[in-house]
């Protein structure tokens, strides 16, 4: 086991974690954070994504014991105080969750990319989320989400 | 399995000289961790260099670029050094994976794991990179090239610390072009990067290298002293592709992929070199 401290969704924990153990194991069942998906574990499909230290990352791809001293935002980080994230109300009323496997990763996408380009082209939405895969929707209604949602 | 979360590259590198072939390196993790979890390696101790500030970031060192070991595609895509001339290095870095991939994985990661169809291994063949290595001994440089030749060995406690290259001359344009399967997370099927300069209408500086054409990322020397000295015309470069071909027929015989990477090289060498013409001369190539 190793020690280590992290700050998810900010508040700080203080963890032992096995040395083989991935931050997609952590965050899932050490810390009950179930919106961070397993899709295909090898860093196609993009269902794990969360934000470590102001960037997107597949957290199948990041060993535990790495994420030592990081930052780290889930979906259920993204609330504030109760109501939902603009993001997260932009997929609702646009239409963009249909099997919704996809969507924590695809909002957290999002939110890295508007965080750092506050007002995307299209091509730039698109290119946001070329690592998350979906396979209900089309991508049309999540680019439209992700639109409506920029500047609120 | 013991862990170590690396700080500085003195405590790494006394770490790899402990535990020599038994530890393993780790940085973006992307390859590694799914090879681990295959059960494709087996080891006493893996040492993490993701963050270890050393490692990362492109460096103005006068004559030359230096970019650590540990720097991200997502790092290199934003660096204000790799502009103009340099862009077929950007542009290599930006088709890579996708944003997860890129703000994880390293260059020196592409190179370290030795993988053909590594995006940017080409266009530092080109600028005829050097690799810095370290270990408890000291440190040494070896050329990529003589990296790739000697089946990409470095001794079992060396790291690959950093990559350097002399920068092109101002009328130099180094560009790259990789043929995937789709727009992002695309395995290059195959990449093309040259370095040009010209004199006039003629070749002056040509170096050309290729991903997934062989074993390894290569130069393709019969190509450039194919094109070296030559006028740039439309029949000339349909000469250079079927020397290119040739090349490839020798080295890839007996592969079934063949025939379809023998049309698919022709978009991407001609995309590699039309783009050069246009950015030397400020207008379409032909």
């Amino acid at each position: 086991m190793v020690k280590i401290d992290l700050l998810v969704n900010g508040k700080k924990h203080s963890l032992e974690v096995e040395e083989d153990m991935r931050l997609i194991d952590l965050l899932r069942e050490k810390l009950g954070l179930t919106g961070v998906k397993e899709g295909c574990s090898e860093g196609e499909c993009g269902a794990c994504t969360v934000i470590m230290d102001g960037e997107v990352v597949n957290s199948c791809l990041v060993m535990a014991f790495q994420a030592h001293e990081s930052n780290i935002i889930t979906i259920e980080g993204l609330d504030e105080e109760g109501s939902l994230h603009p993001l997260q109300q932009a997929f609702i009323d646009a239409g963009a969750v249909q099997c919704g496997y996809c969507t924590p990763g695809m909002i957290l996408s999002a939110k890295a990319l508007l965080d750092k380009n506050p007002n995307p082209t299209e091509e730039e939405i698109r290119e946001g989320i070329s690592g998350n895969l979906c396979r209900c929707t089309g991508y049309n209604k999540i680019v439209e989400a992700i639109n409506r949602a920029k500047g609120v | 399995m013991q862990v170590h979360k690396g700080e500085t590259l003195d405590e790494v590198v006394r770490l790899l000289d402990q535990y020599k072939d038994r530890g393993k390196l780790i940085a973006g993790g992307t390859d590694l961790i799914i090879a681990m979890r295959n059960k494709k390696i087996n080891i006493d101790a893996l040492i993490d260099i993701s963050t270890i500030a050393e490692l990362q970031g492109v460096r103005d060192a006068g004559e030359y670029i230096s970019i650590g070991a540990a720097t991200t595609f997502t790092q290199l895509m934003e660096s204000p050094l790799l502009e103009e001339n340099l862009d077929g290095l950007k542009k290599a870095s930006r088709q890579v994976g996708s944003p997860q991939i890129r703000n994880k994985g390293t260059i020196g990661g592409n190179i370290a794991n030795g993988s053909p169809a590594a995006d940017s291994v080409p266009p530092l063949l080109c600028l005829d990179s050097q690799l810095i290595l370290m270990s408890t001994r000291g440190e040494r440089s070896i050329s990529l090239k003589d990296y790739y030749e000697k089946d990409m060995k470095i001794e079992e406690d060396e790291i690959i610390r950093e990559i350097q290259f002399k920068k092109p001359k101002f009328n130099q344009v180094l560009t790259f072009s990789k043929l995937g399967l789709r727009k992002a997370l695309a395995i290059s099927r195959l990449s093309i990067a040259i370095l040009l300069e010209l004199d006039g209408d003629k070749v002056k500086t040509i170096r050309v290298a290729s991903g997934s054409l062989g074993r390894y990322p290569l130069r393709e020397y019969r190509v450039e002293e194919f094109l070296i000295g030559k006028e740039i015309r439309e029949e000339v470069i349909d000469e250079a592709v079927l020397v290119l071909k040739e090349a490839m027929d020798e080295r890839l015989k007996g592969r079934p992929t063949l025939p379809y990477k023998r049309r698919a090289v022709e978009w991407a060498f001609k995309d590699a070199i039309e783009e050069g013409v246009k950015r030397l001369k400020g207008v379409e190539a032909w």
